[in-house]
C-alpha cells in the first residue's frame, strides 16, 4: 500500500514541462535566435541582441497561449473529475450535463445584450462581464441538473444526461437567436465562443484563470477522500466524518466557477473532462485521492498537446481545437458506454 | 452510552416508530429482533444519527448528536448498513482504508495501514486485499464493509459504539459465528454493539440484551432468557415454536414449527 502519488505527480509535471518546451519551439514563425534561453533572457533584461520579433512571439503570443492551454486544460479535467465524483457517474462531465452550454449561453447573452445594460454595471466589472455571465450560466445549469437528477443520495443517469441535452438545446437555440441579433464584430466573438479557441490568450486572462485555480483547487484537490467515501453512499460517507451536503454544495459552486472562467476565456472546448478521468481510471482504478490531483496535470498535458497539434498540423492556418478534442472524446464516450453499460 | 426516550418517526404519514424507549450501556450487545416491517432498521438509523427524528432527542455519551463534532463522532461510533452501493471500482484494501479517513489528511500513516490490515485479518479477507471490490461475492463484500467499520473504530477512545444492520446477510455459518464473536469481544472491551439480526438463535447465543419489536413498538426488552419466551415469540411472529435450553452454553434454543 505504498503511496506513489508524489512520484506520479512529479513524472506528470516533467511530461508537461517537456511538452511546454517543445510547444514553445514549434509554430508558423521560426525564431532567428536558436537558443530559447537567450530569448527568455532578453524578455527579462531587454537584451537588444535578440531580434524583437522573437521576444514578441514568445512573450506575447506563444507563452501566454501555452500557459492558457495548461490552465484551461487543467480546469476542464478537474471539473470533470469532481462532477463525476458527486454525481457518482463517469459520464458526468461539464459538457455532457450541459454546464458548458449554460456558460456559453450566458456568455453569448452578455456579449450581445451586454452593451445595452453596460451603464448600470459598475465600471470595474465591465472587463469581466462575460466571465460573470458564463459563471452564472454554469451555476444555473449545474444546479438545474443536480436538482433534477439527484435524490436520496443516488443519481438518475438518464435524467442527468437528458437534462444536459435540454440545456444544450436551449443553449443552441439562444446562441442562434443571439447570432441573429448580433452585429458584425459581435458575430466574430460568438463564433469563437461556440467553437472554442486558445488564440485570444493574454496575460490578464491567464492571471484571472490562475486566481480561479488557486481558489478552487485549494479546496477541491483535497476532497479525494470525500469523493471516494461517497461511493459507499452519502449516509455512510457521513458516518466517516464527511460533511456530505457541504462538500456537494461547495463542489457544485466551485465547479461552476471553474467552467465559467474556462468558457469565458477559451469558449466551449469539449470532452477534456471526459477523456482524462477515463484514462486515469483505467490506470489507477477510481481512487479519487489519486485521479483528482493527477487529472489537474494531465488535463493540462492533453489540452496543450491538442493545441500545439492544432496550430501546426495545417499551418499557417489553425484547426479549431474543439474539433480535435471531440475527435478524441467521442471514442472515449463510446468506450465508457461499452464498459459501464451493465451498471448504468 | 446511547439513550433514546419516546423515539417516534413517520414517513409520508405512515408511522414507523411509535414511542420507542432504548437505553444501552457500556459492554452491552443489544440485538434488535422482530418480524419484517417492525421498524428495526429505522430504529437503528435513528440511533446512528442518519434520520433526524422530530420528537425526542437521542443522547450519545450524554450529548446530543448535534453537539458533537462530526469528526470526533466518527471516531466514537460507526455503522454498518444493510445495502451498499454494489459498484465501487476500487481494490478491497482501498475500501477498508476508507474506515481510516477520519484519522488522516491525504496520505495514510502507518497506524492507519496497520489498522486496516488487522481489520482485514480479523474478518478473513486479507487474501482478497488486492482484488477489485466489484468482483467479490455478496458475502465477501459484506465482510469488506465489516472490516472497514472495525478499522474505523480501532483507536484510543475508551467507549465506542458500533451499529450493524443485518450484518450476517449472505454469510455462511462459519463467518456468521466469526462476525458475532468479533462483535461480542468488542462489546466485552467496554464498547457497545447494537445490531439487527433475523436469526433468533444467534441472538440468544450472543446478545447480552434483546429488544423485540413489532409494528414500530417495543414488545419486550431484556436479557435473552426473558425476551425469547414462547408467549412473546408467538405474539411477535404468530408462528409456533418451542424453547429449549442449550446443554453447554445455557441460553435459550428456539425450535420453530409444531
Amino acid at each position: 500500500m505504498k503511496n506513489k502519488l508524489p512520484l506520479y505527480l512529479l513524472a506528470s509535471f516533467l511530461v508537461l514541462l517537456v511538452l511546454a518546451v517543445v510547444s514553445l519551439q514549434v509554430g508558423v514563425y521560426h525564431f532567428e535566435e536558436p537558443s530559447l534561453l537567450k530569448i527568455f533572457g532578453s524578455l527579462l533584461s531587454g537584451d537588444a541582441s535578440v531580434p524583437a520579433t522573437d521576444t514578441y512571439i514568445i512573450g506575447k503570443i506563444r507563452l501566454p497561449r501555452i500557459v492558457m492551454a495548461i490552465l484551461v486544460g487543467s480546469i476542464l479535467a478537474v471539473s470533470g473529475t469532481c462532477l463525476q465524483g458527486i454525481f457518482k457517474n463517469p459520464l458526468a462531465t461539464p459538457d455532457l450535463i450541459g454546464v458548458t452550454s449554460g456558460a456559453t449561453l450566458m456568455a453569448a447573452v452578455t456579449i450581445v445584450l451586454g452593451e445595452s445594460v453596460r451603464w448600470v454595471i459598475p465600471e470595474a466589472l465591465h472587463f469581466s462581464m462575460v466571465s460573470i455571465g458564463a459563471f452564472i450560466g454554469a451555476l444555473g445549469a449545474i444546479s438545474l441538473v443536480y436538482t433534477l437528477a439527484s435524490g436520496n443520495g443516488k443519481t438518475n443517469v438518464v435524467v442527468m444526461l437528458l437534462a444536459g441535452v435540454a440545456t444544450s438545446s436551449l443553449g443552441f437555440a439562444l446562441v442562434g437567436f443571439m447570432t441573429y441579433l448580433a452585429k458584425d464584430e459581435q458575430l466574430r466573438d460568438l463564433t469563437f465562443w461556440s467553437l472554442g479557441s486558445l488564440g485570444a490568450a493574454t496575460w490578464t486572462k491567464n492571471a484571472i484563470l490562475a486566481v480561479v485555480i488557486v481558489g478552487t483547487y485549494s479546496y477541491l484537490i483535497f476532497k479525494g477522500k470525500a469523493l471516494n467515501a461517497m461511493m459507499l453512499g452519502e449516509k455512510d460517507a457521513g458516518h466517516l466524518g464527511i460533511r456530505v451536503e457541504r462538500i456537494k454544495r461547495l463542489t457544485v459552486l466551485l465547479t461552476a466557477l471553474m467552467v465559467g472562467a474556462a468558457v469565458a476565456f477559451s469558449g466551449s472546448i469539449g470532452f477534456v473532462g471526459l477523456i482524462i478521468p477515463y484514462i486515469l481510471r483505467l490506470l489507477f482504478s477510481s481512487n479519487y485521492t489519486v485521479i483528482l490531483p493527477l487529472s489537474a496535470v494531465w488535463g493540462a498535458i492533453l489540452l496543450l498537446g491538442a493545441d500545439t497539434f492544432s496550430r501546426t498540423i495545417v499551418a499557417p492556418a489553425e484547426l479549431p481545437i474543439g474539433i480535435l478534442t471531440a475527435l478524441l472524446g467521442a471514442p472515449v464516450f463510446i468506450a465508457i458506454l461499452v464498459r459501464y453499460k451493465r451498471t448504468m | 452510552m446511547v439513550k433514546g426516550h419516546k423515539i417516534s418517526y413517520s414517513h409520508k404519514n405512515y408511522s414507523i416508530l411509535k414511542g420507542v424507549d432504548v437505553s444501552v450501556e457500556y459492554g452491552d450487545m443489544l440485538v434488535i429482533v422482530g418480524p419484517n416491517g417492525a421498524g428495526k432498521s429505522t430504529l437503528l438509523n435513528v440511533l446512528a444519527n442518519e434520520i433526524a427524528q422530530n420528537t425526542e432527542e437521542i443522547y450519545f455519551k450524554l450529548k446530543r448528536f448535534r453537539e458533537w463534532d462530526v469528526l470526533d463522532l466518527s471516531k466514537n461510533k460507526a455503522k454498518f448498513s444493510q445495502h451498499y452501493n454494489g459498484d465501487i471500482p476500487l481494490p478491497v484494501q482501498e475500501v477498508v482504508l476508507m474506515g481510516r479517513y477520519p484519522y488522516y489528511n491525504s496520505i495514510p500513516g502507518s497506524a492507519d495501514l496497520s489498522a486496516a490490515e488487522e481489520a482485514m485479518k480479523e474478518v478473513g479477507i486479507w487474501e482478497l486485499k488486492e482484488r477489485e471490490y466489484n468482483s467479490l461475492s455478496g458475502g465477501e463484500k459484506q465482510r469488506v464493509h465489516l472490516a472497514r467499520v472495525m478499522a474505523q473504530l480501532r483507536n484510543e477512545v475508551v467507549h465506542k459504539l458500533v451499529l450493524l444492520d443485518e450484518p450476517l446477510n449472505n454469510l455462511d455459518v462459519k463467518h456468521q459465528y466469526q462476525v458475532l464473536e468479533l462483535m461480542a469481544a468488542f462489546a466485552k472491551r467496554g464498547n457497545t454493539v447494537v445490531t439487527v439480526l433475523h436469526d433468533l438463535n444467534l441472538a440468544a447465543r450472543f446478545a447480552t440484551r434483546v429488544l423485540m419489536m413489532k409494528n414500530g413498538s417495543v414488545l419486550a426488552q431484556g436479557p435473552p432468557g426473558e425476551v425469547l419466551t414462547p408467549e412473546i415469540l408467538s405474539e411477535a411472529y404468530g408462528f409456533p415454536c418451542s424453547i429449549w435450553m442449550h446443554p453447554v452454553h445455557h441460553h435459550p434454543v428456539i425450535l420453530f414449527g409444531t
